[in-house]
């Protein structure tokens, strides 16, 4: 029993790893745009289709690199010639518009892939697990995790380190100065875009892997994170990584108990923060 | 061109004009369909072409434009041309099921309805066309009690109960595999009723359920429940996933290399998840509900190259054959009656064994009377990773099982009909 849960407290680490990467794309764009990105499952299936059909060309780690630049580029575009038209205007706008583009893309993937599961392959040295006791940790997780935590400190270094960080947290708090002192927020706001679609397109990636690829992946997989941004709090990517984690633990301990509640137990979790704790564990009071 | 140099300014009362001519238009086009309706026989089709199960629906309409198309080469239904109505019944909602369904009985006037790839949306629809008295087909809806406690006599089902899956995989199971079965099921009516299924067929056998899991349906990350179920010790991991899930359950427990220390296997399932898994994760003993490849089949062969010319070289899997044999039992109940009357079509079918070139099963099919339930046979088999001749010859069957012989007895399925006075 110990072994049990001790497996599935890790288990719900490696899970928990990937809803934060998925959660901190959306939190990068919710924080300086105000925009509630419901077409961010959207990305995340194009990501993974892209990785797919470029891999018999570029290989797994071509399409490992190339698939999330492209995805970038294309929500660069949606940026700048949809969402952009509705900043500064009621959240509800950005919302309808997104959750829109999320029904064009899915069925557009539809269209250009098929409604049926493509197999995408990983390498298999990968594929298999590090030990048969601890099997599951396999090879492609642990490289799956390593990736998210390369991906989150290299954010973390871009948010605090660079100039562009310094910008976009700067806007975050307050947009209007930010502007009156030079700084072209129009442009700024394209590329925080980006960088969110950016670990959008990773995490399709890196999903298509270990799940079937279809054109429904997306928002089978997004709901998690807007809990985990929810349970962290708005604003806080600290607090994102920390409501990706405990809420994949969370569904793994609940697994070994109940397991039809797994699904259940992070809206039980997010519900709580809620009533406790509105803000989120590490949110800032006023948002939204 | 007005004075003022617009094209056409509106009036109110211009506008209002406008609005009556088309308020009565709206109103007119009824007589208009009913007129049209003479013509031709309509067939509607409420199933799912967007979600979940959008690749199975798609692969069902194939199937039935297929039959449809075979059919009017023939002379149509009654000499009249077949048409098909498709809607989307979008693949969990019951309400726009029912929608649709009442759009297609009620606006297009459809002489029969077709549907539901999910059970939950089947029995909506049959519950809808026995409140109209129209023709119902389930071309691919598995849950027991659409022809069974909640039957109608104007429902009819082609694909298997699940009980029926069940009792024909767990003898090969118990054979080949042992006796301690771990259950990881989806948790809707699905998967409740194919798990009561097996446990009913696998305690006969002396199968014992060492422990289980339900499954959220749309489960994604199966991680946990595998760690669950290899603590159990089982004998067998059975996957009751259908669709999507089972892509992603298959494919994490190949991942964990749990296939080689257990053996995995499942009651139903289906060509579209193993073409959807990557080679080596194509593993396990199963149930096909009918398989392409069958050399000796009378009209198999043609059926093949049939899919293959409109699919761009994809074989037909069982949601072809689904859609393929519902649209047809329409064209042989009109002919057997000789009437489109509902009535008399279901009564006449009450029995009906189907002809071999639509059957394409080696022991025949036949709907069972009382419950019309098409009995054919039922293909138990192991996956492979890659076919010798052919990419997409991935399931070897080992038995063909007559669905005769594993099927509950009339008694068994509770199946009252409730036939019109």
């Amino acid at each position: 029993m110990t072994q049990l849960i001790l497996f599935n407290v890790a288990n719900g680490l490696i899970i928990g790893a990937f809803y934060a990467l998925m959660a901190i794309g959306l939190s990068l764009i919710m924080s300086l745009s105000d925009v509630i990105n419901f077409a961010h499952g959207g990305f995340l299936a194009i990501g993974a289709y892209l990785a797919y059909t470029l891999s018999p060309y570029v290989g797994f780690w071509g399409g490992l690199i190339l698939a999330p630049i492209l995805t970038a580029i294309l929500g660069l575009i949606a940026e700048k010639f949809l969402i952009s038209r509705v900043y500064g205007r009621d959240p509800l706008y950005s919302l309808l518009l997104t959750f829109g583009l999320a029904f064009i893309i899915e069925d557009s993937t539809r269209f250009i892939w098929g409604a049926q599961s493509v197999p995408y392959d990983v390498p298999g040295w990968l594929m298999s697990p590090l030990s048969a006791d601890y099997f599951f940790l396999t090879g492609y997780r642990m490289f799956m995790v390593a990736l998210v935590a390369l991906a989150v400190g290299g954010l973390f270094y871009v948010m605090n380190r660079t100039r562009l960080g310094l910008r976009i947290r700067a806007g975050t708090l307050d947009l209007e100065t930010v502007s009156v002192l030079g700084v072209n927020v129009r442009v700024l706001r394209n590329l925080n875009f980006g960088i969110g679609i950016y670990l959008a397109g990773l995490a399709g990636v890196l999903a298509a892997g270990q799940l079937g690829l279809q054109p429904t992946i997306g928002a089978s997989v997004i709901m998690p994170s807007f809990v985990a941004i929810i349970i962290g709090g708005l604003g806080s990517l600290t607090g994102t990584l920390l409501g990706g984690l405990l809420i994949g633990v969370a569904s793994g301990l609940t697994a070994v108990f109940l397991p039809s509640a797994t699904e259940a137990v992070i809206y039980v979790m997010m519900a709580l923060v809620l009533l406790i704790r509105p803000q989120g564990l590490l949110g800032e009071e006023g948002r939204f | 061109m007005t004075k003022d140099g617009q094209l056409w300014r509106p009036t109110r009362r211009r506008l209002l004009q406008a609005g009556a001519v088309l308020g009565t238009a709206q109103l007119a086009s009824p007589f208009v369909q009913i007129a049209r309706a003479a013509d031709v026989v309509k067939i509607g089709m409420d199933n799912p072409l967007t979600g979940t199960y959008a690749a199975l629906g798609k692969n069902e309409l194939i199937g039935a434009q297929m039959a449809a198309d075979e059919i009017n080469a023939k002379g149509g239904i009654l000499g009249r041309k077949v048409e098909l109505l498709v809607e989307d019944s979008t693949s969990g909602d019951a309400g726009v099921a029912v929608q649709k369904a009442r759009k297609l009985i009620d606006r297009d006037q459809v002489n029969f309805i077709i549907g539901n790839v999910n059970s939950a949306l089947a029995q909506a629809i049959a519950n809808v066309a026995n409140e109209k008295s129209v023709f119902h087909v389930v071309p691919g809806g598995h849950t027991d009690s659409v022809t069974g406690k909640d039957c109608h006599w104007n429902t009819f089902r082609v694909c298997n109960t699940t009980q029926t899956e069940a009792n024909a995989v767990a003898s090969t199971l118990v054979k080949k595999a042992g006796k301690k079965w771990y259950y990881l099921t989806p948790d809707y009516a699905f998967g409740h009723t194919l798990q009561a299924g097996l446990e009913a067929a696998g305690a006969k056998l002396g199968a014992t359920k060492v422990g289980g899991a339900l499954t959220p349906l749309g489960t994604t990350d199966f991680s946990s429940y595998l760690i669950k179920a290899q603590a159990a010790n089982p004998d067998v991991i059975i996957f009751l996933q259908a669709g999507d899930d089972a892509v992603n359950a298959l494919k994490q427990a190949v991942q964990f290399g749990l296939d080689k220390r257990f053996h995995l296997a499942g009651a139903q399932q289906e060509l579209e998840v193993l073409e959807g898994l990557p080679p080596e994760a194509r593993v396990g003993t199963w149930v096909f509900e009918w398989y392409w490849k069958q050399p000796k089949v009378a009209g198999v062969d043609a059926f093949v190259a049939e899919t293959r010319k409109r699919t761009g070289g994809k074989v037909p899997t069982a949601r072809h054959y689904f859609g393929h044999t519902a649209i047809w039992t329409c064209a042989l109940a009109a002919e057997q009656a000789k009437t489109l009357d509902a009535v008399k079509m279901a009564k006449a079918m009450q029995g009906f064994q189907l002809p071999p070139e639509i059957a394409m099963m080696p022991d025949g099919a036949f709907y069972r009377a009382g419950q019309n339930q098409m009995i054919g046979d039922l293909y138990v088999g192991h996956a492979q990773s890659k076919g010798a001749d052919d990419p997409e010859d991935l399931f070897v069957v080992d038995q063909v099982v007559n669905g005769k012989d594993v099927s509950p007895t009339l008694e068994e399925t509770m199946c009252k009909q409730d036939w019109p006075a």
